[in-house]
């Protein structure tokens, strides 16, 4: 489902962020994703999303490979992912149900079946009486859960987050991830970057640890 | 392309422009007078058009034959007349006509029938539609007639015409170029506001590149407030154009009264005002899409 092959990134300018990294996430497995600050947790991410490019190497997701993916094509495959970010980016002058719905819009969705599937996430992560409330109204853990709903609302072959649990205390992490967990019980391909000790230890899945440009993996992921 | 996507853009870019009311008015009424101007301008030169045309058929020139002047000659200058260009009719008016014209008009006569003699000359009345010549050569074409041979003095009213013809081609070049810098500018108008609108919804923008929005999904809204604003633009354009034409008839009222005439000014005809909102739409759309097309690179680099 995720294939690093040889696959090196810098920045122009900057010496290199990922090294030669090799990495087989096959489907409907569920890893995270660790490291120290600054060793490219996210900028592997966002090389997943098709937000920055690959420097050298092959980098194929979904039998897709991103590194000769044209521009025109880059919509449609984000379609097929959905993603988490630590500060959420929810729209604050949307209601909860709008945040949710835009991914389901921009894929030119119909009104009726974008109504029901909104539903239908916003209860998955049990904000489904609150659809009309704002961001801002939420504490963290439900502004977080918003934002997992909209990455799921299209059921995504591919779920990433990046430190989706970085504010949120034990409990709501252990809630959060919990979530995760319940998508990748369903069949979902989940990549979680974490360095959430505690999470690591709790959650017993495989750890891909990042450090100086090189990916430690276990041997039947690389 | 699906048409709920562009109603939704649609619902999406008018809720844009009524989260700011005052913003976008001032946006369209920047637009609308900008717009106004080379269209009143237009509209001013086409009724002095009209006005001349009134006139033209007012527009002709004595030619005075030599008494002695040959029945050939004369002839012959009657068939050069007809076949010149823009001769609308040719008269000619013996001298027994002219006095009997002369007395009835004078008077005099008494005075007349003292000198015992018909002092009048016979005339060629030239009607001649100024409008087919430039004014140089309308110039040329007299001062070639008077020089014909049968002809003692060529006497005509047309200078002043061919002055206002003169002064209308400046006005309609002042016009042009009047019109396409203040196009450029309202597109450059519409452009800075869609930028701003932009620069506010950045946050919008990159999270639905985020979840696989395409560039026009992005971009539709933007271009459908520019095409909005326009139009409403030109609406209040052509508003501006009737209301400051209907304020002038009442002057041009007056003025032609003096003369003994009458004018009606004609602001903008429906189909020249409907052309005038959908240009104005499409220089609004023009205008958000240079804009949109600029800031979106950096979303899709
Ligand atoms: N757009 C960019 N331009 C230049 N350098 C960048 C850019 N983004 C990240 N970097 C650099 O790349 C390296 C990896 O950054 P990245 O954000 O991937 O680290 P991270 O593992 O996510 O760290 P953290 O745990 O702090 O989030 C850092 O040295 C960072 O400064
Ligand atoms: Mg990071």
């Amino acid at each position: 489902m995720i294939r690093l092959i040889n696959v090196t990134k810098h920045y122009p300018g900057r010496h290199h962020v990922l090294r030669e990294v090799n990495l087989h996430l096959r489907k409907g497995e569920m890893a995270l994703l660790t490291g120290p600050s600054g060793a490219g947790k996210s900028t592997l991410l966002k090389m997943l999303l098709r937000l920055e490019g690959v420097s050298n190497g092959t980098l194929m997701v979904n039998g897709v490979d991103l590194s000769t993916l044209k521009r025109r094509h880059i919509p449609a495959y984000r379609r097929r992912i959905g993603v988490v970010f630590q500060d959420h980016k929810l729209l604050m002058d949307r209601d909860l149900f709008s945040n949710v719905a835009l991914t389901l819009q921009v894929a030119g969705l119909p009104d009726r079946q974008v109504q029901s599937r909104v539903r239908a996430a916003l209860d998955k992560v049990g904000l489904g009486d609150r659809l009309r409330e704002y961001p801002a109204t939420l504490s963290g853990g439900e502004q977080q859960r918003v934002g997992i709903a909209r990455a799921i609302v299209h059921t995504p072959e591919i779920l990433l987050a990046d430190e989706p649990t970085g504010n949120l205390d034990p409990r709501l992490s252990n809630e959060i991830l919990d979530l995760f967990r319940d998508f990748h019980h369903h069949g979902t391909t989940v990549l979680i970057a974490t360095h959430d000790q505690g999470q690591i230890d709790r959650l017993g899945l495989p750890v891909l640890r990042l450090e100086g440009g090189r990916l430690h993996a276990p041997e039947d992921h690389q | 392309m699906n048409l709920h996507i562009r109603i939704e853009a649609g619902r999406n870019a008018l809720s844009a422009l009524g989260r700011q009311p005052i913003s976008t008015a001032m946006t369209v009424l920047a637009l609308a007078i900008v717009i106004a101007l080379p269209v009143g301008l237009f509209t001013v030169l086409t009724n002095m058009e009209n006005l001349l045309g009134n006139w033209r058929n007012q527009a002709q020139i004595s030619l005075f034959l030599h008494k002695d002047a040959s029945p050939q000659a004369i002839q012959h200058l009657q068939k050069a007349l007809a076949q010149t260009k823009g001769v609308v009719e040719v008269r000619y008016v013996s001298a027994d006509a002219a006095l009997a014209e002369f007395q009835k008009h004078s008077g005099m006569v008494a005075a007349i029938q003292t000198l015992g003699e018909n002092p009048l000359p016979a005339s060629f009345v030239v009607q001649l539609d100024p409008l087919r010549y430039p004014p140089s050569a309308l110039q040329q074409l007299i001062g070639h007639w008077a020089q014909d041979p049968a002809v003692a003095t060529a006497q005509s009213d047309l200078h002043w015409v061919a002055r206002l013809q003169a002064i209308l081609a400046l006005g309609q070049r002042a016009a042009l170029i009047l019109a396409v810098l203040l196009a450029l500018g309202a597109v450059l108008v519409m452009g800075n506001t869609i930028r701003l609108h932009i620069a506010q919804r950045r946050d919008e923008i990159d999270v639905a590149s985020l979840v696989g929005a395409t560039r026009s999904f992005i971009r539709r809204p933007f271009l459908y407030q520019g095409l909005l604003q326009g139009a409403v633009a030109g609406l209040v354009a052509w508003g501006i154009v009737v209301a400051a034409f209907y304020w002038l008839q009442v002057p041009v009222d007056r003025l032609a009264a003096l003369y003994g005439t009458q004018f009606n000014l004609v602001a903008l005809t429906p189909e020249q005002g409907a052309t005038l909102v959908i240009a104005s739409a499409l220089l609004g759309w023009l205008g958000s899409l240079l804009a949109v097309g600029r800031h979106l690179d950096h979303t899709f680099a």
